[in-house]
């Protein structure tokens, strides 16, 4: 079996200003950070391949809608 | 590497009249082809059905390395499209598209931010990466800087409208010169470019290994530039494989070439028919002559079914008369002249037979001066005066006649004007005929192409016995045939020619240069100047 070494989404920038900004909205006491980071991560995997300078306002945008869906 | 190979191309017009025929010819890799022909010869028609605007009634039209095209109207835009719209309709096909979705996409999320929506945006932002849009935007930063002095994001969403006929150009051009098509179509160029503006673009084009393929009436930037010529004429194509300086000689020895061959083949048709009728004779008296008569016939039916060679292309029949008449020796003095606002006073004689091109960058005060002349109600401090026997006739820029536009060139000349008597129908086709717009003469003058405009105003100040010529930018639309016509008349006429141009190569036929500076200021010059700067005002 081979494991195939992805490279860690939290060392991206666009997660780290994505869980800064989420968590400092009402997102970080309703979701909690665990599930933030949770969220912005798999939005990150899922905008893999969108262009580098676009990723912080995709990544934030789609972890936010699915936050606001999920606590709503 | 890029080329465009056009075979056997056919157009017909939608009343019928066939306006190309067997069109073939090549652009080869890294040529910059001039194409020329007469003003309605089917230069742009030509141009649209290369770039795929138009398809052709028969033949092909084969290229390669991606296409760039500049249309007639750049330069003349008024409505509101913006600087980012310009750009993206200039660009290649792929970047067009992506960016259309791009858009698509961000109006989608404007109506529903869900994740679908949110997905479809970010992919539409990868297929905009991928195409090479990101690059692209830097390319557009490059070209608004160089041709505007702003950077991209700082003028993407100014109206073109706002800008003048040449920036417009000059974004253009600079954006397909620096851009990743191969192959360019430029219709017109020149065309709102100032001399420094015509200057930079034939050192663009020289220095460019891009295939162009461009239409000009511009004689200085043909000369220069153009390393072959494609001309339009007689519903067909031919290329001249050398430049426009050895251009006029190669076209004449074609014409006499084309002459000579269709006259021999109407000599062997004329014998043949000779032979055929001799032979009836002779069968009707000899059964052994049937056979030889038969075969005779066939011999000549075969000739005729193959056809005659073309003929060569009728003449551009432009004949223009400018008479003129002897005046006192001093036509005009200006003491201490002003236009007010426009320039400082200055001092000026013109003498009986003297050319006087008046040359200096826009906005200097030039057309004012001439329509001062002409005597029109301008502005002025200082005085001038014409001399004996001196009529002034004026040729105006074409929109400066908007009276004559809802009526035909037939009423025009029937009816007269203050100064011009009216002629009758009959003597007011023929001079039509001698200008060339006979077939135009119960068109309206709107109708009319830029450059027939320009023929009837000269063949209006032929009827009106001017003897001093005040012609504003008079080569302005003309073809290069009508300019050089314009030029023999000019050398014939009998009198004093003071007129404004730009045309770096008619300008040269003058033996006198007023120029206004940008700084107001207006001197004479032993030889043509054309590098004045632009004259700045507060408006």
């Amino acid at each position: 079996m081979t494991t195939v070494l992805a490279p860690r989404s939290s060392d991206d920038e666009s997660v780290e200003q994505a869980v800064a900004r989420l968590l400092a909205e009402e997102y970080g006491t309703l979701a909690g950070p665990q599930v933030v980071m949770g969220v912005v991560q798999n939005a990150r995997r899922e905008l893999a391949g969108s262009p580098v300078g676009a990723l912080p306002e995709l990544v934030e945008r789609l972890a936010r809608y699915r936050l606001h869906t999920s606590v709503s | 590497m890029g080329y465009v190979d056009v075979a056997g191309v056919r157009f017909t017009l939608p009343d019928g009249r066939v306006l190309l025929e067997d069109v073939s010819f090549r652009v080869g890799d890294g040529a910059c082809a001039a194409l020329v022909g007469e003003n309605g010869a089917g230069k742009t028609t030509l141009l649209r059905i290369i770039s795929g605007d138009l398809t052709p009634d028969g033949g092909s039209v084969a290229r390669t390395g991606g296409l760039g095209v500049m249309r007639q109207f750049i330069g003349s835009v008024r409505d509101d499209t913006t600087v980012q719209r310009f750009l993206i309709d200039l660009a290649p096909p792929a970047v067009r598209e992506a960016w259309d979705a791009v858009e698509a996409a961000e109006l989608a999320m404007m109506e529903g931010d869900d994740e679908p929506a949110q997905m479809a945006y970010a992919n539409a932002l990868g297929h905009w990466g991928d195409v090479g849009g990101y690059d692209v935007e830097v390319t557009w930063d490059t070209v608004t800087v160089a041709a505007l002095g702003v950077p991209y994001d700082g003028c993407k969403y100014r109206e073109l409208a706002s800008l003048s006929g040449g920036e417009q150009k000059r974004l253009a051009l600079e954006c397909l010169l620096r851009g990743p098509d191969q192959v360019l179509l430029l219709d017109e160029p020149d065309n709102y470019l100032d001399v420094p503006g015509k200057r930079w673009l034939e050192e663009r084009l020289i220095e460019s290994r891009k295939t162009v393929l461009f239409v000009s009436h511009d004689r200085e930037l043909l000369a220069r530039v153009a390393d072959r010529v494609v001309t339009v004429e007689g519903g067909g194509a031919w290329v001249h494989g050398g430049d426009f300086a050895s251009y006029p000689a190669a076209r004449t020895a074609r014409h006499e070439r084309m002459a000579e061959l269709r006259k021999r083949w109407d000599e062997e048709h004329q014998r043949l028919v000779d032979l055929v009728r001799t032979m009836q004779q002779q069968a009707k008296n000899s059964p052994d002559m049937a056979a030889r008569y038969h075969a005779m016939q066939t011999r000549l039916a075969k000739y005729e079914a193959a056809g005659p060679p073309p003929d060569r292309p009728p003449d551009q029949h432009v004949a223009m008369r400018l008479r003129g008449g002897r005046t006192g020796v001093r036509v005009l003095v200006a003491e201490q002249l002003e236009l007010t606002g426009l320039m400082k006073p200055f001092d000026l004689e013109v003498d009986y037979g003297d050319r006087v091109a008046v040359l200096g960058s826009n906005g200097a005060g030039k057309s004012h001066f001439l329509r001062l002349l002409a005597g029109q109600d301008v502005a002025h401090t200082g005085g001038w005066r014409l001399g004996a026997r001196v009529v002034p006739g004026f040729f105006a820029q074409t929109h400066a006649h908007p009276e004559w536009l809802d009526r035909s060139l037939v009423d025009l000349l029937w009816h007269g004007e203050p100064g011009r008597p009216g002629v009758d129908r009959g003597r007011a086709m023929a001079t039509l005929r001698r200008y060339g717009l006979a077939p135009q003469g119960d068109q309206l003058f709107r109708s009319l192409s830029g450059g027939q405009q320009a023929r009837f105003q000269v063949l209006l100040l032929e009827l009106s016995g001017a003897t001093l010529l005040l012609l504003d930018e008079p080569t302005d639309n003309l073809d290069v045939l009508s300019a050089e016509s314009l030029e023999e008349a000019l050398g014939a006429f009998d009198g004093t020619v003071v007129a404004v141009t730009h045309d770096r190569w008619f300008a040269r036929t003058f033996d006198r240069f007023l120029v206004f500076g940008a700084g107001g200021q207006v001197y004479e010059a032993p030889e043509p100047v054309f590098d004045e700067a632009r004259v700045q005002r507060t408006r």
